[in-house]
């Protein structure tokens, strides 16, 4: 039941206003109404029949598995509690605009006395969605069309097709997602994908044209992703005057990798969390199968929270990772870490620590960043219960470092080689929560260990991301 | 042919020395480079031998991409970077170095008209055997062009480069043509060269000039390179004047030095015939 | 001949016997080889035999489209206006060419097709002028986007998007072209002598357009105009080998052109008008039969075939 709650998939708000029994079945979420339904209603029950009403094109049989725990109940708060349960996996299917659950006492010919019928009433989404919207960025803008066409062969799968035409890129994306009947977490997607990112801190734009194929599943309490991805990348200069090290990486290569990612999170929130642990590892190796690009890539991410007094939290985190060119060809600017900006290391500007070349920064092979933070909420806590707890302040220290390696030198010359001239930074600042993907932050920060050839961004600096440091 | 190199070169190219560790980038030599950028290639680096300027020549699989202008090739100074022969040209001449100083006005108009021609007629007949003719392509062009890259990006990029030049040609009025045509043109081209050459060492009497090293680059990368056929070749050796013009540049600039540099490619048939 | 040589190019308008540069270069050729053609000017290139303009269509060896190849056409015809040039003259001509073709035909195409105060103040209005009605609503951009292309693809991908500075190196290499141009001709009548060849029409083709085409937008006419010589050079062209047009061409200014061109679209303007009320009336017509006549009609029609399916079915029924 956790990691239901954790996806949070509910696409919509829970509302009863008509709901009669489920008005209760709503509220059985939390366990304090819980015990109380308990002393009420202790009986035995016979679930005897479980109907669902408003399917179109859906079939019934990948729906028997997500409602078959409600056969199971034995005593009218089981019912209640399998049929939220039921209703919740429905709705994560992601196929359901609505379900709404009626719980009655069964009736017709081979009724029990303590029998009971439970009633899914479902509406399902349209055959076909369509969103528009229109981006403006920095001298540039964009149209987006999206279409998305939710459970395309009536077993929850999902094709979405993402078109965004802009003033100066085009870039679209085709993906196809189905998930295994009954176990929605294993399942299985395929991209299709045109993107172009301009990325002036190394005064480069690259282009990706590429296919990938993904298969998650979860093993005991982790979630393994493997994933093959075959990618034409053209790399270009932003401007004329980019420096030469980035054009000598100007043009086009084909990276087809294998990776693995395996995530154990049990955080209760992925943006402000308040307890709960997040481990990411991340592994890829390009190459072998085709292309011209070969290296090993690992990468981590640590991150543990703890409650304090008085609301306050404290978060720790640590990052790492590494990238060994395999075959005689350097490393790409495209594969290489890069670190700083308001999201990793505060204090210094967006990705513009390490080797640089008049300017342009080039990225690393090796990188290490920690942070501590103690968030607390805000002072005399204005908008309590509501408004104000999308905000808290805090107080961080972040360190890290990102060098190129020489191969050859062996790991004790790497590790020596990372802890020198390490970067750090120390501040106090805003952190606003959107939604449950992202958050903005506002902070004074106070750089440290700048080595020359870093940008600095002393005093206050806004960051906007999903992934924090 | 010239790009915003020119504007930004004249400006900030300041009176610094010409520096020792001045690179000329190209494709690679052995596998990939083809005729037209071997010729291109070839007149800029006669240039910069007739300047007395010195090059290191350096052979990437990216050197197209790495170009400002998507044209091969170009030199990197000091930090400066400059693709193709006409802002070549301007750029050593801010820096003090000129081939054509000593010529009068109606002089200097006949040689960037004459260089023009060049551009107009033996580079753009070049750029249709390479690509339209269908033979020379898929036997030669686009084999090569595509050698750096791995499965199934060199067919992808090859066909793209191909369609691209077609495209062109199409633009141009070329598309109509016939190969035949096209060695026609080749052959008029050469006839005009020839009879502007007359019996002078140069083109324009003792003194060579860009417009010298623009007709050796090409010239002499058409005889020295294997081709389906040698219809091409067999264009210019009619003209006895030109072969010995080639002659003349390869023995002054290239002889003496050394062998390597001589730009030509692959199936290299060494000196002239 | 038995037959004259029939000649197809774009209308004269805004001073010039052409607008159309090709076209330009084809007519100056031909009068200066003194050939006999019968020529059409027309608006419309579909009515070309190749479908683009200018156009040559001889008796025997079917139409050609290219100027050059025009050229060579007449000239096996025996109309040669290089019959006097020196093979080293024949070689300059060539060498001139590619000169006006790589560097100023580029500037040329952008100023009059690409710069937007241009082309939407003199080039689109002056084709949507002349060209006739259902035509003029398409062909002018479906013209700029052909140029565009060619200019793109002439001089390679990357140039045109910087815009202004794209905009400044093409006026520059044309600069430069028309100077070399200048010196080229010194003080000769045309640039072999006293009798002109194919590189003068080359030459006028390019220079006339930019002389005689008043442009809100372009620095390379200021220039042009302290270049005398290349002044003189065109008008004398146009005075001796065009005189028909030339009093009216030279000496008047845009506006009273435009007039005089509206004025020969007399009949194109009534025509206009009669098809303007016809277009309103198959509008109003439709939209009432839209309204209340379709449907009649359509009851009507899908009786009798509505009867007949009804009724087959039924009639095998009985048989069984």
């Amino acid at each position: 039941m956790g990691t239901v709650h954790a996806r949070s998939m509910d696409p919509l708000p829970m509302q009863g206003p008509e709901l009669g029994v489920q008005a209760d079945d709503m509220d059985l979420g939390e366990p304090d109404r819980e015990e109380k339904q308990e002393v009420l209603e202790n009986k035995d029950v016979v679930v005897q029949r479980v109907h669902i009403d408003g399917l179109g094109r859906t079939k019934e049989d990948i729906l028997t598995y997500e409602i078959a725990d409600v056969f199971r109940a034995k005593s009218l708060i089981d019912v209640m509690k399998k049929s939220h349960e039921a209703r919740q996996k429905l709705l994560r299917m992601g196929i359901f605009r609505q379900v709404e659950v009626v719980i009655d006492t069964a009736e017709g010919a081979d009724a029990v006395p303590n029998g009971l019928d439970v009633t899914f009433e479902v509406k399902e989404m349209r055959r076909m969605t369509g969103s528009y919207n229109t981006m403006v960025g920095n001298n540039e803008g964009s149209m987006v069309l999206g279409l998305k066409l939710p459970n395309v062969f009536g077993r929850a799968e999902k094709m979405t097709f993402q078109f965004s035409y802009g003033t100066k890129e085009t870039s679209y994306g085709l993906s196809f997602f189905k998930p295994q009947p009954g176990h929605f977490e294993r399942n299985f997607s395929l991209n299709l994908y045109k993107v172009t990112g301009q990325f002036p801190w190394s005064s480069v734009r690259e282009t990706d044209k590429g296919i990938s194929t993904e298969i998650s599943f979860p093993i005991w309490r982790t979630n393994h992703t493997l994933k093959w991805e075959g990618v034409w990348r053209e790399l270009g200069c932003l401007a004329r005057t980019a420096s030469f090290a980035v054009r000598e990486e100007s043009g086009h290569s084909l990276k087809s990798s294998l990776s693995h990612a395996m995530v154990i999170d049990t955080r209760n929130s992925s943006i402000l969390p308040r307890k709960g642990a997040l481990l990411k590892i991340n592994q890829e190796l390009a190459g072998y199968s085709g292309g011209d690009v070969t290296f090993l890539k690992e990468d981590f991410e640590i991150q543990l929270n703890k409650t304090l007094f008085w609301d306050s939290v404290l978060s720790t985190s640590l990052w790492g990772g590494m990238l060994l060119p395999l075959g005689d060809k350097p490393s790409s600017i495209a594969d290489r870490f890069y670190l700083g900006g308001p999201t990793s290391v505060r204090g210094f500007s967006m990705y513009s620590i390490g080797p640089q070349s008049e300017g342009d920064y080039l990225g690393g092979e090796a990188y290490w960043a920690g942070g501590v933070h103690l968030y607390t909420p805000l002072p005399f806590r204005p908008g309590r219960g509501g408004f104000g707890d999308l905000f808290r302040t805090h107080f961080f220290l972040n360190a890290g470092n990102l060098c190129n390696l020489n191969y050859g030198e062996g790991p004790r010359a790497h590790l020596s080689k990372l802890a020198e001239c390490i970067r750090w930074s120390y501040g106090a600042g805003i952190v606003l929560r959107l939604g449950n993907i992202a958050r903005l932050e506002l902070n004074y920060c106070i750089p440290m260990g700048v080595q020359s050839g870093d940008r600095i961004c002393d005093g206050v600096q806004f960051g906007a991301g999903i992934r924090f440091l | 042919m010239s790009l915003a190199a020119e504007a930004f070169v004249s400006q900030i190219a300041a009176a610094e020395p010409w520096p020792e560790s001045a690179t000329l980038y190209q494709p690679l030599k052995e596998d990939q480079i083809l005729l037209s950028d071997s010729a291109s290639s070839l007149a800029v680096q006669t240039f910069l031998r007739m300047c007395g300027l010195p090059i290191q020549v350096t052979c990437r699989p990216n050197a197209e991409y790495m170009s400002p202008s998507g044209k091969v090739p170009f030199i990197h100074v000091g930090n400066q970077v400059v693709s193709e022969l006409g802002p070549i040209v301007q750029f050593a001449k801010a820096k003090g170095n000129s081939l054509s100083d000593g010529l009068d006005d109606v002089q200097r108009a006949e040689m960037k008209a004459y260089m023009e021609l060049v551009n107009n007629m033996l580079l753009t007949a070049e750029l249709y055997i390479q690509w339209c003719d269908d033979s020379t392509a898929s036997e030669i062009s686009r084999p090569r062009y595509s050698s750096p890259y791995a499965w199934p990006l060199n067919h992808v990029l090859s066909y793209q480069k191909q369609w691209e030049v077609r495209k062109k040609m199409n633009a141009i009025g070329w598309a109509g043509k016939n190969l035949e045509q096209v060695y026609e043109d080749v052959s008029q081209c050469c006839q005009a060269l020839s009879q502007r050459l007359g019996t002078q060492p140069y083109f324009f009497n003792k003194q060579p000039t860009e417009l010298d090293a623009l007709v050796f680059g090409h010239l002499f990368t058409i005889l020295t390179t294997q081709l389906a056929s040698d219809d091409l070749a067999e264009k210019v050796k009619a003209f006895s004047n030109l072969l010995s013009f080639c002659h003349r540049i390869e023995q002054t600039y290239f002889k003496e030095h050394d062998r390597e540099s001589s730009g030509s490619s692959r199936h290299s048939k060494g000196s002239l015939p | 001949m038995a037959a004259p040589c029939e000649l197809f190019c774009w209308k004269a308008g805004l001073g010039l016997p052409s607008v159309d540069t090709d076209s330009l270069i084809v007519l100056a050729y031909a009068r200066f080889a003194g050939a006999p053609l019968k020529i059409h000017k027309i608006s419309n290139p579909w009515r070309s035999p190749t479908g683009s303009l200018p156009a040559l269509r001889t008796g025997e060896e079917g139409s050609c489209s290219q100027p050059s190849q025009i050229i060579i056409q007449l000239r096996k015809q025996k109309y040669n206006a290089d019959y006097d040039l020196s093979a080293k003259e024949g070689a300059d001509t060539l060498a001139f060419i590619s000169l006006l073709e790589e560097r100023l035909l580029p500037a040329l195409i952008y100023a009059l097709w690409i710069d937007s105060k241009n082309y939407v103040d003199v080039t689109r209005r002056w084709h949507a002028e002349n060209i006739s009605f259902p035509l003029n609503f398409f062909l002018p951009s479906r013209m700029q986007n052909k140029q565009l292309e060619r200019l793109r693809l002439i001089r390679g991908n990357a140039s045109l998007e910087s815009g202004e500075e794209a905009e400044k190196e093409l006026y520059r290499d044309a600069l430069e072209c028309l100077n070399l141009l200048s010196q080229r001709l010194g003080s000769n009548k045309f640039f072999f002598g006293d009798s002109p060849s194919s590189l003068d029409a080359y030459v006028f083709g390019h220079l006339a357009p930019l002389i005689k085409i008043q442009l809100p937008n372009c620095r390379l006419q200021h220039h042009l105009k302290h270049l005398d010589n290349l002044n003189t050079f065109c008008s004398t062209i146009l005075s001796l080998y065009f005189p028909s047009e030339g009093p009216e061409g030279v000496g008047r200014p845009v506006s009273q052109a435009q007039q005089g061109s509206d004025s020969d679209n007399e009949p194109y303007k009534r025509r206009k008008q009669l098809l303007s009320v016809l277009v309103a009336v198959a509008a109003m017509l439709s939209y009432a039969l839209f309204t209340g006549i379709v449907a009649i009609e359509h009851v009507r029609e899908e009786e009798p075939g509505g009867h007949a399916s009804l009724q087959g079915p039924v009639h095998e029924e009985e048989e069984e």
